[in-house]
């Protein structure tokens, strides 16, 4: 395994108030689950807004990284290279 | 001097607060505030300072909890909400219930799936209540149609009600550390067993401090047709208990309905409480003409209070939180539709009138005098 790589994590509007404001995060981790565990020791309020309790990401929350759903690919184990953008947005609802 | 009276409105699109001088002839409503998510459980804690608290059930984000110290100009989350321990693999679906503790900051929170949670600190941290959350009954409780909640705490000294849907009644008489299912007398009736040791869909408790012993309790009713195992069961919605929850019996008699959702007890009177009956197979307003019943011997009798309610064509739901009554000398019922309107009652339920019609469908209505 290379070195760790560093990608971008896109915050949301909503979710700003949890990270002192910030709009991008840099984080180093070689999947997205390792990313998610970064952000549990670094952000632990905005991890509690996209994780729960049990560490599962949220029901009505899409983990993309750059333009595919994580879903589509290896899930939380999805390897993330250097300057990959991680996303993480509501599902769309109505009503 | 107390001197306004302050309503919190739960909704589907978060909470509203609104107020009034004592004559209560026009409130102001501010809000919504919070993110525009369903709030189940509001409080008024006028201990000290007042200060209100929201549960705002986040779908996307998690549960928070909402905390204002201006009456409700603003709310802010406090630090935390209740959060199961990882190694529990629960997760928190739902906040149900905000009650005020024993102690000075000291918060209880019933929560879905149906566990209990505590804060001695405002609501900025919380722990879980094991003697209930960990009950040796808590695996085989099942959800009713609105979740598996907890959503009524009555705190009596060291004694602790609580009403779970479904589970039923517990009892702790050690202030919370122990409990034991109390259902004698409380009937279900969507199993064989029509009187099972728990189980029972509880969809309100309440009680009266000048009348130790005493509890009323909304139960899921509706079952006088069942032609099943375990035969009819009348009367089983609408409850009394007057040795502390051990054993209950029925005081539905000369109702329209036994199923309903809320019930309340007059601030000075322990004998007169209020019922909403509701259709139990549509949890509409009987014969679309909506009316609060009101008992004033303690469940004997039952008489009915509609005077400016609509007379016809009126097929809302009045959820279990969303009737109140405030403590004035003459006082005032307050209940809210899953139509957004909000009715005032005034002299005890004698006259109605909406206040709001057109808010989001509400879930819970609270009401203090500050």
């Amino acid at each position: 395994m290379g070195p760790t790589p560093i990608v971008t994590l896109h915050v949301l509007g909503s979710l700003r108030m949890y990270c002192a404001g910030a709009s991008q995060l840099a984080i180093s981790a070689h999947t997205v689950r390792a990313a998610l565990d970064d952000l549990e020791r670094s952000q632990s309020a905005l991890y509690r807004n996209v994780c729960d309790e049990t560490g599962t990401v949220r029901r009505h929350l899409n983990v993309f990284v750059n333009s595919d759903n994580v879903r589509d690919l290896a899930g939380l184990d999805t390897t993330l290279t250097p300057g990959d953008v991680l996303t993480i947005l509501p599902a769309v609802s109505g009503g | 001097m107390a001197d306004r009276v302050i309503l919190t409105l739960g909704t589907k699109k978060g909470v509203f607060v609104a107020d009034a001088a004592k004559p209560r002839r026009s409130f102001a409503l501010r809000g919504p505030f919070g993110p525009g998510v369903p709030v189940y459980s509001t409080l008024v804690d006028t201990r000290g300072t007042p200060c209100l608290y929201a549960s705002s059930c986040n779908p996307f984000f998690g549960m928070k909890v909402l905390r204002s110290t201006n009456m409700g100009k603003s709310f802010k989350e406090t630090k935390s909400a209740p959060a199961f321990p990882k190694e529990d693999g629960r997760t928190l679906a739902n906040i149900w219930s905000l009650e005020i503790g024993g102690g000075k900051k000291e918060l209880w929170c019933g929560v879905e799936p149906a566990s209990l949670f505590r804060s001695h600190d405002g609501g900025d941290s919380w722990e879980m209540v094991p003697g209930i959350s960990n009950h040796e009954h808590a695996r085989k409780w099942q959800p009713g149609n609105g979740g598996l909640c907890l959503h009524t705490i009555i705190r009596d000294g060291s004694r602790v009600h609580l009403g779970i849907s479904t589970g039923g009644h517990y009892l702790s008489e050690d202030a919370g550390g122990t409990f034991k299912a109390s259902n004698e007398g409380v009937g279900a009736g969507f199993a064989p067993d029509p009187y099972p040791e728990f189980g029972q869909c509880v969809h309100k408790i309440a009680r009266h401090d000048d009348a130790p012993g005493r509890l009323y309790m909304q139960n899921h009713g509706g079952w006088a047709d069942w032609t099943g195992p375990g035969g009819p069961r009348p009367n089983i919605g609408v409850l009394r208990s007057d040795d502390h929850g051990y054993s209950w019996r029925s005081i539905a008699k000369g109702l329209p309905s036994d199923f309903g959702f809320p019930i309340i007890v007059h601030p000075h009177d322990a004998d007169t409480v209020y019922v909403m009956p509701l259709e139990p197979a549509t949890r509409s307003c009987p014969g679309g003409a909506p009316a609060v019943w009101r008992s004033e011997n303690g469940g004997n009798t039952w008489s009915r209070l509609a005077r400016g309610l609509p007379k016809k064509e009126s097929y809302f739901t009045v959820l279990r939180d969303a009737m109140d009554i405030d403590r004035l000398k003459v006082p005032a019922l307050y209940f809210g539709t899953t139509t957004g309107q909000l009715w005032i009652g005034r002299e005890g339920g004698e006259k109605w009138d909406c206040l709001f019609d057109s808010l989001p469908p509400i879930h819970t209505v609270k009401v203090a005098v500050v």
